[in-house]
C-alpha cells in the first residue's frame, strides 16, 4: 500500500454501487449523466465542456438558489488519465462562465485551499456491482505556506479564547 | 496512518479544546511561548490545575513543553489543529451527498434496464377540459 506517501490534504471515499463499472463510468463522462447528480441539492448543474480526451477541457456550472438571488459557480479543468470503465482522473479550479480560472481568495474561500486540485475515480468490479473510491487532492505545488497557515491560526485561537 | 488512528486524534483534539481554561492557555500561547507561572498567573487556579490542563494539550499534541531550560517553557504546536481545519475534509460532507446521488441515479436507471435516453416532453393536451 502507499497509504504514507498519500498527501495529507486529501479526502478519500470509497463505495459499493449496484451497478457495473461500464454504467458508473458513463455517469462520470457523458455531461447530461454528470449534470443530473453532481448537485449540490437544489443546485441546477450546466456542463459547458466535457472534452474525454486525456488533455481535453472540463467546464462545469452550479447555480444556486440563495435568500440574495442566484449564485453561480464554475469550475474548470482537464482530464489527465482516462483508462475506461476503471480510472478517471481530472482537474479542477474554480473559475469563470468563460473557464478562466480564478484563485481561491478571489473566490472568497479560505487562502489554504489550493489552486487546482485533482479528482480521481477508481472503479473495480465488485460482485455484480462496483466499487467505487474517489479521492479528491490537492496539487503539490500549491499546499499552503507556513505563514499563511500560522496566521490563520492566530486568528482560530484568538476566536476560541473569545467563545 | 490509518482513518481509525486519525480520528483518535481528532478526537483528542476536540476534547482538548473543549475547555474555556484550555482555549485561554493555546490563545496565551499563539504569542509566544511561556512558563507555567506566566501562563497561571491571569488565572484564579492553582498551579497543579494549570499544569492538568497543560498535559491534556500536551497529550492532544497542542502544546510541546522544551526541554532547553530548566523551567521548560510552554510552546503552542498548530499541526494538529490544521487536521481539523483541512480544506479537504471540508469536500467530505459534499462528495458524500454526491455519491448518494449518483447511487440513486444508477438505480433508477438500472430500473428501466434501457439505455437512458433523454427525457422526452409529453405535450400537455390532457388538461383541457
Amino acid at each position: 500500500m502507499t497509504e504514507d506517501t498519500r498527501p495529507r490534504d486529501a479526502v478519500v471515499i470509497e463505495r459499493e454501487l449496484d451497478a457495473p463499472p461500464e454504467l458508473v463510468w458513463r455517469m462520470w463522462t457523458e455531461a447530461e449523466q454528470f449534470a443530473a447528480w453532481y448537485g449540490p441539492t437544489g443546485a441546477t448543474v450546466s456542463v459547458r465542456r466535457m472534452d474525454l480526451a486525456v488533455g481535453g477541457g472540463r467546464l462545469v456550472g452550479m447555480t444556486m438558489q440563495t435568500p440574495d438571488g442566484p449564485m453561480e459557480m464554475w469550475f474548470t479543468g482537464e482530464f489527465r488519465e482516462i483508462v475506461e470503465p476503471e480510472r478517471l482522473v481530472y482537474t479542477e479550479a474554480m473559475s469563470d462562465a468563460e473557464g478562466t480560472a480564478k484563485t481561491a481568495a478571489e473566490m472568497g474561500m479560505p487562502d489554504d485551499h489550493p489552486v487546482v486540485t485533482e479528482v480521481t475515480v477508481e472503479l473495480t468490479a465488485s460482485g455484480g456491482g462496483t466499487r467505487l473510491v474517489l479521492t479528491h487532492a490537492g496539487v503539490p505545488a500549491d499546499s499552503p505556506g507556513a505563514m499563511g497557515w500560522k496566521m490563520a491560526l492566530d486568528k482560530l485561537v484568538a476566536h476560541l479564547a473569545g467563545a | 496512518m490509518t482513518a481509525m488512528l486519525d480520528d483518535d486524534r481528532l478526537s483528542e483534539t476536540f476534547a482538548a479544546l473543549a475547555n474555556t481554561t484550555r482555549r485561554a492557555l493555546l490563545a496565551r500561547l499563539a504569542h509566544g511561548e511561556a512558563s507555567v507561572n506566566e501562563l497561571a498567573e491571569p488565572f484564579d487556579l492553582s498551579l497543579p490545575a494549570i499544569s492538568k490542563h497543560l498535559k491534556v494539550l500536551e497529550r492532544a499534541g497542542l502544546v510541546v513543553r522544551s526541554r532547553r531550560a530548566q523551567y521548560r517553557p510552554c510552546e503552542l504546536d498548530a499541526s494538529p489543529l490544521r487536521d481539523v481545519s483541512s480544506w479537504a475534509e471540508a469536500y467530505r460532507p459534499l462528495w458524500e451527498e454526491r455519491l448518494d446521488r449518483l447511487d440513486d441515479q444508477l438505480r433508477q436507471l438500472q430500473r428501466s434496464s434501457t439505455p437512458p435516453e433523454p427525457r422526452r416532453i409529453e405535450p400537455d393536451q390532457e388538461d383541457r377540459t
